[in-house]
């Protein structure tokens, strides 16, 4: 026994202290009457008032125990006792979806098999309910019973997200070496491997279940201002067995492509449609059905494989002008002045040239010939009146096609090393073409100016002009990306966003929107009320490879130990306030019937 | 005056003679009074007739009856005799409390202005006394005016105190009485209202005619030179209760003592007894003559 907060007992001083109060108090006068009759009814009225005169009957001692016990309970006593904590952990990945043979889903054959084991457990000790998609969490705080545990259990659904294997083998080790936890019950569709520690039980419920899947499905421009698009689709035939497996994609609900695709067991195949007609949202399905739903379908947006807009900041916006004459590409021109950062969550990219924004912009944006002492970006600028191309990375999207040694340039500026942009293009004085990606953005810095954009008068400046904003549309790239428990950064202008189950969530610009545990299309809202959609997918043919769920090699700092009741502090606290509620219960229910049969007698 | 306390003044004792005790029913009595008796006598109020037997009184002989049915008839008259009356005075400590308020002294004066009613009418009059220390009253009927003086000599000697139950004191005493006749109980009445009421039924089970006289001390009446925190201590029980007393308080002791003194004339009245509440702050000369219908009594 002990007490937390043992500097509460001073207030033991006051108990003293109210006897003194009482003792030192002025008596009363006493009176002969020649009968008290009437004044029966008089009787309690300043005891019954706060301050009132404390008399020494048993209800003045009532009294003192209550503020005795209050004290006591200040100060926090508590004793030691043996509990046995349970940690139980149950796998509500994307692979739990899959059906098993009996026509159950894993994760309910899970969810039985916990429900039974916690059933044969004592329940001496708090019970902690956890999910493992799309990261290992506690669902609520600890429970005090079993009951309410496998309640919590009931409600738990499995996600569109899968596992995260390394941080699920490392939170299940820490699970199992900490010290508060008596034992772990793991139930899901990967088993441990050998030498599992002590504390941990583990329910295997991953049997081998035959799976077609889908694992990507992306579009792309290949060429800048071309209408048409190209899609690309991995998919897998996870069976002992070969399938013919038929693709089926829609765009905005009209088929668009179709093809067919034999494979053998385990192989995996890319399909590819070079001509994919225009369309705000692609549905890719995969036929037949099997054991896994989920992974038959994915989403494609075609967001940003749409025409290119551009955002012009630059004190001579007339630069702008020639950009225009590129096909799929809608330039705005604005002076450093004029603009906003609120605006630039309407394009898709920015160009600053001889300005820097204030923040990051929260769209991909090239810098043209910054200016020194920039403090967003920290780009140590050298000004130079004849740059020199010493070098560039032949490999790299920026310097595709570019033919460096024709490329005439004037004055402009080197850059020293940058912490997070790479060079590209190099001169003699440092780096010339910087690149990089922050916050989910791309970046790209020049230290000469290809602007204004001659088209074939200047055919090197303007092939680099061109792969400078491919790269920054995205063009080349994949449009899927996105995939179900990777949370991403809300673009800028986006208010909310509205979930594939059609809840809608707000959400605030730079932030990271997690709540992306389903798959499907979703759509983010700006301010103006223009929706985006942005597919997110499973996308994962290791979560859908159900024929072989991955071992989990789980290392607890304490494996040798078998399961050891934990010795936790049990608060006194909750038995004196009863106590205390009960006495003064006691005393009221007392005082009211002293006074009901005064009142009769009187 | 000759003994009597101060207010029996000249005045006072002539208008008391005036009065007489008012009685609902018929008692009889040990003498020649003047109320009517239950017995047939020899007053003027005629009752009945009878036969004529040898022996008779031939004066009461009806002779316009004979002449009419030539039959001898006695004509029969109603007797009158003097009234028996009991006056109790209560003497228990309560009566003492509180001090200034002259409870006893008050309850002794009106006992003997009873007392000197009957007198005078040439009634007969026992006084008891409930109670009380000091000197003794003689539990016999004295007749005469002249035996006030002796009555309040002997009261006078009485101080208040000690402790009785109402109804059981009163049950002895009931006992002790063999005829029946007019009864004044004077007290403060402050006890349990079950108590008054079985004691005041047995008299009218007995066939008494009652008359219920509570004396109330005026500041006892007001709860005043009660103030603050106060241990009051009940003057026979000895029971004790702390109470602080203000304005609200006093109100509602005030309150509490009205409707003590209304529930006992509400007994009174539905059981046809007779009752009267004389309160100390009050001039006893014009209590007395005011409050004659509701003491029993009349012109």
């Amino acid at each position: 026994m002990g007490l937390l907060n043992p500097g509460a007992l001073v207030f033991f001083a006051l108990i003293p202290a109210l006897v003194l109060a009482y003792l030192a108090r002025e008596r009363p006068s006493r009176v002969t009457v020649s009968s008290v009759l009437a004044f029966r009814a008089l009787r309690g009225f300043r005891r019954e008032r706060f301050g009132g005169w404390p008399r020494l009957d048993w209800m003045f001692f009532a009294e003192v125990l209550i503020l005795s016990l209050a004290v006591l309970a200040l100060a926090g006593p508590f004793t030691w006792k043996r509990t046995a904590p349970l940690a139980v952990v149950i796998d509500n990945s994307a692979a739990m979806q899959a059906l098993t043979p009996a026509g159950k889903s894993r994760f309910e054959v899970a969810r039985e098999k916990l429900d039974a084991a916690l059933s044969v457990e004592d329940g001496r000790g708090e019970i902690s309910v956890y999910v493992t998609a799309p990261q290992p969490r506690r669902v609520a705080p600890p429970f005090t019973t079993l009951t309410e545990a496998r309640l919590a259990l009931s409600r738990i659904k499995p996600t569109d997200a899968p596992n995260d294997q390394t941080t699920l083998e490392n939170f299940l080790g820490n699970l199992a070496s900490e010290a508060r936890v008596a034992k772990v019950i793991f139930a899901g569709a990967s088993a441990l491997a050998a030498p599992v520690p002590a504390r941990i039980h583990p329910i295997a419920v991953g049997d081998a279940v035959a799976n077609a899947a889908i694992g990507s499905f992306s579009l792309r421009r290949e060429v800048l201002g071309a209408e048409a698009l190209h899609a690309s689709l991995t998919i897998a035939n996870f069976s002992p067995e070969t399938r013919t497996l038929e693709i089926v994609v829609a765009g905005d609900g009209k088929e668009v492509a179709r093809a067919r695709e034999t494979l053998g067991a385990r192989e995996t195949a890319a399909l590819e449609f070079p001509a994919i007609p225009p369309a705000r949202i692609y549905e890719a399905k995969l036929a037949p059905d099997d054991a896994l739903a989920l992974d038959n379908v994915a989403y494609a947006t075609a967001g940003s494989v749409k025409n290119v807009s551009i955002l012009f900041i630059s004190p001579t916006p007339a630069d702008a002008a020639g950009l225009n004459s590129i096909p799929g590409v809608e330039v705005t021109a604005r002076t450093p002045d004029s603009y906003s950062p609120d605006e630039l969550g309407s394009y898709d990219l920015a160009i600053f040239e001889y300005a820097t924004p204030k923040e990051i912009p929260g769209v991909n944006t090239m810098l043209v010939m910054p200016p020194p002492n920039d403090p967003v970006f920290g780009l140590t600028v050298t000004p130079t009146a004849k740059v020199q191309i010493a070098g560039w990375r032949t490999t790299d999207t920026l310097t595709d096609s570019v033919n460096f040694r024709l490329l005439s340039l004037r004055g402009g500026e080197y850059f020293g090393t940058h912490p997070w942009m790479s060079q590209v293009v190099g001169g003699d004085g440092g780096a010339l073409v910087l690149k990089g990606e922050r916050g989910g953005h791309r970046f790209v810095a020049t230290g000469f100016n290809p602007f204004p954009y001659l088209g074939k008068r200047n055919l090197p400046m303007s092939v680099l002009t061109l792969n400078a904003v491919s790269y920054l549309a995205g063009l080349g790239g994949s449009s899927g990306g996105y995939r179900t428990g990777q949370p991403w950064l809300v673009p800028a202008g986006v208010v909310s966003v509205i979930l594939p189950s059609g809840r809608k969530k707000a959400a605030h610009p730079g932030t990271l929107f997690t709540d992306v545990s389903e798959q499907g299309v979703y759509e983010l809202v700006n301010a103006g009320g223009t929706e985006t959609p942005r597919a997110v997918n499973l996308a994962d043919l290791t979560e859908s490879d159900l024929s072989s769920s991955p071992l989990l090699k789980v290392e607890a700092a304490n494996s040798g130990s078998a399961v050891e009741p934990v010795l936790e502090k049990a608060s006194l606290s909750d038995y004196l306030l009863a106590a205390i509620i009960a006495l003064t219960a006691l005393e009221a229910l007392i005082v009211y019937r002293r006074r009901r049969v005064a009142e009769a007698a009187s | 005056m000759f003994g009597l306390p101060d207010e029996f003044t000249p005045g006072f004792l002539a208008r008391l003679e005036k009065l007489r005790i008012r009685t609902r029913q018929r008692y009889a009595g040990l003498g020649r009074g003047m109320h009517l008796s239950p017995k047939r006598g020899s007053s003027l109020e005629f009752n009945d007739f009878r036969h004529y037997s040898p022996g008779d009184d031939f004066r009461y002989i009806d002779w316009g009856l004979y002449g009419r049915s030539d039959k001898l008839y006695i004509k029969l008259f109603q007797e009158e005799e003097d009234l028996l009356t009991y006056i109790f005075v209560d003497a228990s400590a309560s009566m003492g409390y509180p001090a200034g308020d002259r409870k006893f002294e008050s309850a002794i004066l009106t006992a003997l202005a009873l007392a000197y009613v009957a007198l005078a009418s040439g009634d007969r009059v026992m006084l008891r006394v409930l109670g009380g220390k000091g000197g003794k009253v003689d539990p016999s009927f004295v007749n005469g005016r002249h035996r006030i003086v002796e009555l309040a000599r002997r009261l006078a000697d009485l101080k208040p105190g000690g402790q009785f139950d109402f109804a059981t004191s009163l049950a002895t005493e009931l006992l002790a009485i063999r005829r029946a006749g007019k009864v004044f109980i004077v007290s403060d009445f402050l006890m349990l209202l079950n108590s008054v009421t079985r004691g005041l039924g047995m008299f009218t089970a007995a066939s008494m005619d009652l008359t219920a006289v509570q004396i109330l001390g005026g500041r006892e009446l007001n709860g005043q030179g009660l103030d603050g925190d106060v241990e009051v201590v009940d003057s026979e029980s000895g029971e004790r209760l702390r109470v602080s007393i203000g304005d609200r308080e006093r109100t509602q002791y005030r309150e509490t003592m009205l409707r003590l003194t209304r529930e006992i004339k509400s007994f009174c009245l539905k059981r046809g007894l007779h009752y009267a509440l004389y309160t100390t702050d009050q001039d006893f000369q014009q209590f007395f003559v005011r409050a004659v219908r509701d003491l029993g009594l009349a012109h």
